[in-house]
């Protein structure tokens, strides 16, 4: 491991100017379950290293309103699965994060980390699409919100600048009913990176929101709103020809060994169908 | 009782284990020790123009940086086989991660950064990492022909050819089959992954130098320090702590005889300890690529196999030809084949050189040799268990007709396991059944000297050679002792792993040290027991010939009386003890083939209920029974466990392991997020190990060796599960669901 140098500081006001001073040499540190791996196989090499675990703005935890979850960015994957309103209505959420990593980095790895590393696999971003959550940000002028959509630019890049924090991951409380859920693609049942994921919501207005990543520089969300996907008694034909026009933003990468790109497209068409009629499915649950 | 032979006792050294009290070589404090780091390059075949070390060696806390111009020239080389790998890569690399140089400093962290800047100017040369591209005409050799002088193979990169065969050649022939199927299946490179990695330590100590290593074989070690080191065996010390794992990857030298040079250079300790990513590149099982032709008569009965076998063997030869010869060499399996022709031939490549590895080489040939059986199965409309029944060899079949006859009643192995998979009786829809037969040829040649040593308590001590790297020898060995002698299992003490302390064993392997070592500790302790008798006959004023000593009783005329009762009034006054020497020999037979027949057979039947996700290509393995046949489990408990952890690590190559090369020769899934190995997640819903005992094996009690065979028939097994699911045939592992969906996809 190169060496670098380690702050960990008290203020989000330190945090931010440590950022701001150190620029793209700086890496913010939290659960460091992506981090240390690239510390230690030279792929990341910071200058320093800031440490958010002590500031009390970024405690990890869960807080609710009538219409509003607010996820802390520090906030664990094991803490989120096993929140009861986050299984209760955002269960895509709860389902992605119980299959990042192993039970040891679950226990680690936070959201903020997970979509803030920006890997098209990322598991907790195809639940946050569906469900159109909103990352706040704190940077040198203030705090802001973005819209999850405009959140992902590209493989390890995303809206964030160099000198910018995210806080927390807001999620609107839908006031209707919906059925969601998420599924992946792995080459073995242990802990693995996804060579597909995919998140699918429906509701009770027919409107269906599939968001699947890893076949692409960025995940993608589509919305469909036709009914056609939503309808339990729609043709498979009907929801077939959907669903191509729906994947057909899909590039997955030519050169992976995880996965050929035949087999990424062919299983975002299986994961697809089975994620619509599982959505649909829990929709119709009391 | 249950410390007895036949008992469970909890196994000696296991709660060291897995409270982590237990040192590995990494662990061993030794704070005066220099840290070590491997120079490579970034591919697999260079010319090495110049090493620069100057600013390697201005990083704080670097003592030196070795390279090949501090070594003796020409460099010294080693290896089992053919004395082949050197020390040093000099001149040319010949695989990727091949040391060029290695850094001495402080810190560790000082000596990975060094290691970067070292500067090697080299130019990277085509590298054959393919059994196509290592036989082509003109391919680039990987060794020349110097290595094998006088050789008429050395101009190629076939290292040698073995042949094996009976009955007339014109039995051969197609027409002499009612059915003859042929096919080419592949098996993949894969890695041993003990988790413990590969580490070594050294350190000068007075007029000779002590070295400390995760080695299997600390006795065959010692020789090849000897040699190179030019000190007489009494100077060279090998310390070989219990490894955690070996799996065949951990038996000949690697990396000692670097770091011992580096000690003696450095006048102090020095230690590498090696990576995840380096043992990839330091350990793996050799791929395969096989041709079998089969002749049927119609009722199922063989005509012939005929199988050729090119296993794509890495830089250097460590033991990988052996392995060659000798796993492919029962290349026809357990049945009766009335005529043979099997050649296998060793191709060397620019890849991580191949070496020992659980099973050890017979899963390659199994695989290609059991799938094509099922094959003619399907084809005549048979059973696949009622044609394997119809050839099995039944006990003493000379089934390999210059070898040990058949030593089992391997048919009540089979048997149980259809028994225990419900063959025949109605499926589920989506799933399928598979059953194959696994078998290996054990030891050839052996030698296991031990001593044991009756204290005068009643307490016993243990000398053995054996490495437990995980197996059990330690709990094995001490029932033994303590069945014979009396004492309870926590008055036995072990010692293993120090060539000054204990006495030679060759080495452990070939699921060896239950037969080889368990009787040369039985010796041991029968020569204990004689000497009891004799004290006995003093005591009780009786004639020796009316005393019988035996599992840990004296008997006298009527009475039975406890070895330390005898023992104690015995030696009287002056206590001292009673000491036994075991020596068991399995002697060399140089016209055999394999230069000796088998100490004795592994026979395992496995048989597999699987599922099989047409959409996604995903194989569950619903059910996996593995029976093996192992005379007598000495400890049923670390049987079981055994056959668990062969069942599931050939779970592992049969679904997902492989090594992915690019074309530099350098190995793209190169750790363990690409590598996958099963987690627990991925095991069978039910693995149900099970055992036949008649007590028919040479070991103490009636004990063969085992450990090996229950991964031998996995791939087959499961592969003729997803065969019965789905009705496609995949002759290439591992059947990764990609592999399972493009087949399902394209077939007619």
């Amino acid at each position: 491991m190169r060496a670098f140098s380690y702050e960990r500081p008290e203020t989000l006001a330190d945090a931010l100017a440590l950022l701001a001073a150190n620029g793209r040499d700086a890496r913010p540190l939290v659960g460091g379950t992506d981090l240390i791996i690239r510390l230690r196989d030279g792929t990341a090499r910071p200058r320093i290293v800031v440490d958010l675990k002590r500031i009390p703005e970024l405690r990890p935890g869960i807080e609710t309103t009538t219409d509003l979850l607010t996820i802390g960015a520090t906030t664990a994957m094991t803490d989120i699965a096993a929140h009861a309103l986050v299984r209760q209505r955002f269960l895509a959420l709860a389902e992605a994060a119980a299959v990042v990593g192993s039970v040891q980095i679950r226990n680690r790895a936070s959201l903020g980390g997970n979509i803030c590393n920006a890997s098209p696999a990322a598991d907790t971003a195809t639940p946050l699409l569906i469900y159109e959550a909103v990352v706040i940000v704190a940077g040198p002028g203030g705090t802001r919100r973005i819209p999850i959509r405009d959140f992902f630019i590209r493989s390890g890049e995303t809206a964030l600048r160099p000198e910018d924090l995210a806080l927390s991951i807001e999620l609107p409380i839908p006031g209707h009913r919906t059925g969601s859920v998420h599924l992946r693609r792995t080459r073995r049942r242990g802990h693995d990176l996804a060579s597909v994921t995919m998140s699918c919501l429906v509701d009770d207005r027919g409107i269906t929101r599939l968001a699947f990543g890893s076949v692409g520089p960025r995940p993608i969300l589509v919305e469909e709103t036709t009914g056609v996907l939503a309808d339990p008694g729609a043709t498979d034909g009907a929801k077939a020809a959907l669903l191509e026009t729906i994947f057909s933003s899909a590039t997955p990468s030519q050169g992976s060994m995880r996965a050929s790109p035949e087999y990424r497209l062919a299983m975002l068409r299986v994961l697809g169908r089975r994620a619509v009629a599982i959505a649909i499915d829990r929709l119709a649950q009391p | 009782m249950n410390d007895r032979v036949g008992g469970s006792p909890r196994r000696v050294g296991g709660y060291g284990r897995v409270t982590g009290e237990q040192e590995y070589v990494a662990d061993i404090a030794a704070p005066d020790a220099l840290h070590v780091k491997l120079v490579t390059l970034d591919c697999a075949r260079a010319r090495i123009v110049s090493i620069d070390t100057t600013d390697a060696e201005r990083i704080p806390g670097v003592k030196f940086v070795m390279t090949p111009a501090y070594l003796p020239t020409p460099i010294p080389r080693f290896g089992p086989q053919f004395e082949d790998r050197p020390i040093l890569a000099v001149g040319e690399t010949r695989y990727h991660g091949e040391p060029v140089a290695a850094v001495a400093a402080e810190t560790k962290d000082a000596a990975e950064s060094a290691a970067r800047l070292v500067k090697v100017e080299y130019e990277a040369l085509p590298a054959v990492v393919t059994l196509a591209a290592a036989l082509v005409d003109g391919a680039p050799l990987v060794q020349g022909p110097e290595v094998r002088p006088g050789d008429p193979l050395s101009t190629t990169n076939v290292l040698r050819e073995h042949r094996v065969g009976w009955g007339e050649p014109e039995a051969l022939e197609a027409d002499k089959a009612d059915l003859v199927i042929e096919n080419v299946y592949d098996f993949p490179m894969v890695t041993q992954f003990a988790i413990e990695p590969h580490a070594f330590m050294a350190a000068p100590d007075g007029d000779g130098i002590v070295v400390w290593s995760t080695i299997q074989h600390p006795n065959w070690l010692q020789r090849v320090l000897s040699r190179i080191l030019g000190l007489p065996l009494s100077k060279v010390r090998v310390l070989s702590p219990d490894p955690g794992g070996a799996f065949g990857g951990k038996q000949h030298a690697k990396y000692e005889p670097l770091v011992a040079m580096m000690a003696l250079r450095a006048g102090r300790p020095v230690r590498l300890v090696l990576t995840l990513e380096e043992t990839f590149q330091a350990v793996r099982r050799a791929a395969a690529t096989i041709r079998v032709r089969t002749g049927f008569h119609s009722d199922g009965t063989f005509v012939f196999q005929d199988i050729a076998a090119d296993y794509l063997i890495g830089a250097y030869a460590d033991i990988a030809d052996r392995v060659v010869g000798k796993g492919s060499y029962p290349g026809c399996g357990s049945y009766r084949v009335p005529a043979a022709r099997i050649l296998a031939r060793s191709v060397l490549s620019h890849t991580t050189p191949s070496t020992a590895f659980r099973g050890f080489g017979a899963p390659q040939v199994n695989w290609a040799v059991e799938s094509n059986i099922d094959a003619g199965a399907v084809a005549l409309g048979i059973d696949p268990l009622e044609l394997r029944l119809r050839n099995l060899a039944r006990r003493g079949d000379p089934f390999i007709p210059f070898d040990t006859p058949a030593d089992g009643d391997w048919e009540q192995a089979a048997r149980r396991a259809a028994e225990l998979i419900g063959w025949g009786t109605p499926l589920m829809p989506g799933r399928g059944r598979g059953i194959a037969f696994g078998i290996k040829s054990g030891p050839t040649t052996g030698l296991s000297y031990s001593t044991v040593r009756l204290l005068a308590d009643g307490s016993v001590v243990v000398y053995a050679g054996t490495s437990d790297m995980g197996q059990g020898a330690r709990t094995v060995l001490a029932q033994i002792a303590a069945d014979e002698l009396g004492a309870p299992l926590e008055w036995v003490t072990v010692v293993m792993g120090d060539t000054a302390v204990v006495p030679y064993d060759q080495q452990t392997s070939a699921s060896r040290s239950t037969v080889l070592m368990g009787n040369s500790v039985l010796h041991a302790c029968r020569e204990i027991q004689a000497r009891l008798q004799s004290m006995a006959a003093r005591l009780y004023g009786v004639e020796e010939s009316t005393i019988v000593v035996e599992r840990g009783i004296v008997r006298v005329a009527d009475l039975e009386v406890p070895i330390p009762d005898v023992l104690v009034r015995g030696l009287g006054r002056l206590g001292g003890e009673l000491i036994g020497i075991g020596e068991m020999r399995k002697e060399a037979d140089p016209e055999h083939p394999l230069g000796g027949s088998a100490a004795f057979f592994e026979f395992n039947c496995t048989a597999i209920e699987a599922e099989v996700d047409r959409e996604t290509g995903d194989i569950a393995v619903i059910r996996h029974v593995t029976v093996s046949d192992v005379g007598k489990a000495l400890n049923p408990l670390q049987v079981r466990m055994q056959d668990d952890g062969a069942a599931i690590m050939g779970l592992g190559h049969t679904l997902m392991e492989h090594y992915i090369y690019d074309d530099a020769g350098r190995i793209r899934n190169l750790g363990a997020i690409d590598y996958r190995i099963p987690t627990s997640m991925d095991l069978p819903l039910e693995l149900v190990s099970d055992m036949i005992e008649n007590e028919d094996g040479p070991g103490p009690y009636g004990s063969k060796g085992m450990s090996e065979g229950a991964l031998i028939p996995v791939a087959a097994a499961v592969a003729a599960a997803v065969r019965d699911a789905t009705g496609v045939v995949i002759r290439d592992l591992p059947l990764t669901p990609e592999r399972v969906w493009a087949a399902l996809r394209d077939r007619p």
